[in-house]
């Protein structure tokens, strides 16, 4: 595909050619019955260009095509773009970085996968025999690249293996569905873990629970916390920050938050948001704060919106497939840990709520931060001791708000979909209806 | 390309049953916002899958791009699909069928420059801008798709077909210092471009909406009467009972058989609701569904008692029930699996203005942002509402979030109106398989005391 960037070169036209191949394949069990294999193979292209007019240009295409007439559909489409204010980037040519490649995963055989989706499987169903199990099991290869109109080149493969796992319980009245995933870069996932995170979770939902309306002190779990990051990643979106869509316009460098709070970007090996450059070819930094210590640092740039807003890009431009442009995104995060670990939490809760998930999760109005879910997880505590699952409640509030009155943060933490380490999150108060 | 397939599903000799799916994309999106053209995407996307089950019950899937070299494809599918682990699954097998459908547009999107469909949307776009300077951020995206499908499986049917489909939509965001507000609106249809043109009363009601709901107070929460319109109601009912009529949440779950046997009372017998796949150019339409299986009408409650339920081939065999034409994919990247199609609430009786007049103090729910549902659980924010008092609609409200039992919930309709509308607009996800066509439909219908969240102070 050279040949698309060298016919941009010679005609003097700036633009970048994305590439991204997928090979991944999958194992499912339903219903505690093997279900299937499942292999995908993809690779696609998209042609960013900025004539010289200054309008930008884009056509994406998964096949063959004469150099010739991608430029040429890519330019077609410039012809009414929108006049851009950055140029595209020029690559270091001296610069060198890992690849995170597992052979491990790349060459995973279906049996290895088949042995170890039997065994989450027997584990489960000795504890919970009644319980309807259903595992799937990602297993693949990702290679990302870029080509400039100066002919450079960036590349960046990785591995990537996921493991869910749910486990459902109905009974006359009573429907349970508990789940949980891990997902990394490499065979380093803890199976175990995952075993005992789901069985626990059976355990504490044997009992139902009822609690009255009101405020109460709330512990989000790792996965529950997401109530409150979907916002904030609304919020910390550059594109949305020069629409001024966002609340958090014009609060750079302020204290929006509780100090306990500080959120970095991290280039965290084997995590599956992390990479060398960012899908535009702007190298990314090891670390930095978004928040640091309640204070709005700095907030996610892709070229597009930094030039619109005078910033420097920050190494945030994230494609979602090889058919979009780029928008502001994230490679991998992780909320700062505090000092007691979520038991001593719990123990120290006289009366509230735990929240593993919910329902309608990004349904409401994230713009402002507002929520209202049903809570699809949740554990009713008193007195340090979790009593049992709650049913039909909601809770609701705002992300802003509960961010700002974050109580403590646990010491242990989780990796949500290899890309988000989060902690639990005691939050007080928040608003119940049950 | 119809006469290769015919000889590659003759392929499978060991009484497999084998689907091959080709699939050629070929869309254009424009968003533009805040005046300018923000993004453009033209795409042609080109793939297939070959989906095969095992002699010994278990699925063999397989999705490609290249179209060469499809026999030694096969050949390789069925030879690594038998060494997989035993199951026990079977599908149901039907005689053959051929369809070959091609598509004849009004006004063919496809003919269209891009020149001419930026401008339409531009000047959308101004009109939404020209509303109020509180709007902050306006933008209309637009999206045309034509498909070329070919499908053929081991019963031997061999089908062809052409789909197109069109969406516009405004979004308008209002904003007064911290105060931030989104609302959205478009149209919907496997339709030519006549569609999208002439909407600018639309613009016009999505971008007052935004403001007024800016002023609009949030409303608390509580136990309240509740009149749903015919948008929300058919989310309502896609979402609470239409997901756990998809008989792949229930043929392997005992328990679950239990609670939704046929027969058994779940409503008052004012409740009517269908899914159909054979209505006419719907979007959720299609004469065959993506297993070659012929779609119908399929009661999910009739006068209130459970009817019946969606399947593919592989749910009706293990239930031994009929198979009902289900079975939908999104794309080539994904198999088929038990999916709605245009699914409603059977219009009733009751006049608009009689489901109101006996309200004493209620809650007007109107259109949706979203929903979701766990099983027996769901949850489905309101666009905005009203408040109902002494049989009246009064204050415009907004944060309206209504969530809780199934079971519960659908035993607290208790009366259906007359005024039954089809909303072609948004799409449903299940099992990664995100933005597929569902149409719902529904009169304007009443429930008594339902929980109700929302954020206001009480």
């Amino acid at each position: 595909m050279i040949e698309v960037v060298s016919l941009l070169k010679k005609r003097g036209i700036a633009g970048d050619l994305f590439t991204h191949e997928v090979f991944n394949q999958a194992i499912n069990y339903e219903a505690n019955v093997f279900k299937g294999y499942e292999k995908e193979e993809r690779k696609g292209y998209g042609l960013r260009v900025i004539n010289p007019e200054g309008k930008l240009g884009f056509y994406a295409f998964n096949r063959f095509l004469n150099p010739q007439e991608v430029v040429d559909r890519a330019l077609e489409v410039s012809q009414i773009g929108d006049r851009v204010d950055f140029s595209i980037p020029t690559y270091p040519s001296t610069w060198e970085w890992e690849n995170f490649v597992d052979p491990g995963v790349e060459n995973l055989k279906i049996q290895e996968m088949i042995e170890l989706g039997d065994y989450i499987l027997s584990r489960i169903r000795e504890s919970y025999p009644q319980v309807l199990v259903d595992v799937t099991i990602n297993a693949g290869r990702e290679e990302k690249s870029l080509l400039n109109h100066h002919e450079e080149e960036l590349k960046f493969a990785r591995t990537f293996f996921e493991i869910g796992v749910s486990a459902n319980q109905t009974r006359e009245g009573d429907i349970l569905e508990v789940y949980t995933e891990r997902s990394w870069g490499n065979r380093d996932i803890n199976v175990e873990d995952i075993i005992e995170e789901i069985i626990s979770k059976l355990e504490f939902s044997q009992r139902v629970a009822n609690l009255n309306s009101g405020k109460y002190p709330v512990i989000f779990t790792p996965s529950g916390s997401l109530v409150l990051f979907l916002p904030l990643l609304y919020g910390l979106n550059g594109k949305n920050l020069v629409f001024g869509r966002s609340p958090l316009q014009d609060k750079e460098k302020k204290v929006v938050f509780s100090s306990l709070f500080s959120l970095e970007e991290v280039q965290e090996p084997w995590a599956l948001g992390s990479c060398p450059f960012d899908d535009e070819g702007i190298i990314t930094k090891d670390q930095r704060y978004l928040v640091d210590k309640g204070s709005l640092e700095s907030a996610l740039w892709d070229l597009w919106s930094a030039a619109k807003r005078g910033v420097k890009p920050t190494g945030n431009g994230f494609r979602s497939s090889y058919r979009d442009l780029p928008e502001p995104g994230f490679s991998s995060l992780r909320i700062k840990n505090g000092l007691r670990d979520n038991s001593t939490l719990i123990e120290e809760l006289e009366e509230g709520l735990v929240v593993d998930s919910v329902l309608g999760l990004g349904q409401s109005n994230v713009a402002s931060g507002y929520f209202s879910c049903n809570v699809q997880l949740g554990f009713y505590v008193k007195e340090g001791e979790i009593k049992g699952r709650v049913k039909d409640v909601m809770i609701s509030g705002n992300a802003y708000q509960a961010l700002l009155n974050l109580k403590e943060i646990s010491r242990d933490s989780r990796w949500i979909g290899g890309r988000i380490l989060l902690p639990y999150l005691l939050v007080e108060p928040i608003e119940v209806n049950g | 390309m119809i006469e290769v397939l015919e000889k590659l599903v003759r392929l499978p000799q060991r009484g497999e049953y084998m689907e091959i799916r080709l699939e050629n994309i070929v869309s254009t999106t424009i968003r533009v916002q805040n005046g300018v053209v923000e993004k453009i995407r033209v795409e042609a996307d080109k793939g297939g899958y070959i989906r095969l089950l095992s002699p010994q019950g278990s699925w063999w899937f397989e999705s490609f791009q290249d179209w060469d070299n499809l026999q030694e494809r096969v050949e390789k599918a069925i030879s690594d699909a038998s060494l997989l682990p035993k199951s026990d699954i079977e599908v149901v097998r039907k005689p053959p069928v051929r369809e070959e459908k091609k598509i004849t547009l009004v006004d063919d999107f496809r003919f269209k420059s891009l020149k001419d469909k930026t401008s339409l949307l531009l000047e959308y776009n101004q009109v939404l801008k020209e509303i109020s300077p509180l709007l902050v951020s306006s933008s209309v995206e637009y999206r045309d798709e034509f498909r070329e499908i070919y499908l053929a499986n081991s019963d031997g049917s061999l089908i062809y077909w052409q789909k197109p489909d069109i969406n516009l939509n405004f979004t308008a965001t209002a904003r007064k210092g911290d105060n931030i507000e989104i609302y959205r609106n478009g149209v919907a249809g496997k339709k030519g471009f006549e569609l999208v043109k002439n909407q600018e009363k639309l613009a016009q009601e999505v971008g007052q909406k935004a403001l007024l709901l800016l002023e609009a107070p949030s409303f608390s929460g509580g136990v309240y009467d509740v009149v749903l319109d015919p948008v929300l109601a058919g989310v309502f009912i896609h979402e609470a009972f239409g997901h756990l009529s998809e008989s792949d949440a229930l043929y392997r779950n005992e328990e679950l058989k239990k609670i939704m046997t046929k027969g058994k009372r779940v409503s008052s017998s004012v409740l009517n609701v269908f899914d159909d796949g054979s209505l006419d150019n719907l979007r959720g339409s299609s004469s065959y569904d993506d297993e070659g299986i012929p779609t119908s009408r399929t009661y999910l409650i009739q006068n209130g008692y459970l009817n019946g339920r969606l399947h593919s081939r592989e749910t009706a065999f293990l239930m031994q029930e009929e198979v009902t034409g289900n079975a939908r994919t999104i794309n080539y990247r994904f198999p088929p699996i038990v999916r709605m199609t245009n699914t409603a609430i059977e219009g009733g009786e009751t006049t608009k203005e009689d489901l109101f007049s006996d309200i004493e103090q209620g809650l007007y729910a109107v259109e949706y942002i979203g929903g979701n549902t766990a099983l027996e659980l769901f949850t489905f924010s309101a666009a905005y509402g009203y408040l109902i008092e002494r049989g009246k609609i009064k204050e415009l409200v907004k944060d309206v979030v209504l969530s809780g039992n199934l079971f519960q919930t659908l035993g607290k309709i208790d009366a259906v109106g007359n005024d039954f509308r089809w909303t072609e607009v948004g799409g449903c996800g299940k099992g990664g398989q995100m933005g597929l066509p569902t149409p719902t439909g529904s009169p304007h219908i009443r429930l008594r005391e339902v929980l109700v969240g929302g954020s206001g102070n009480d």
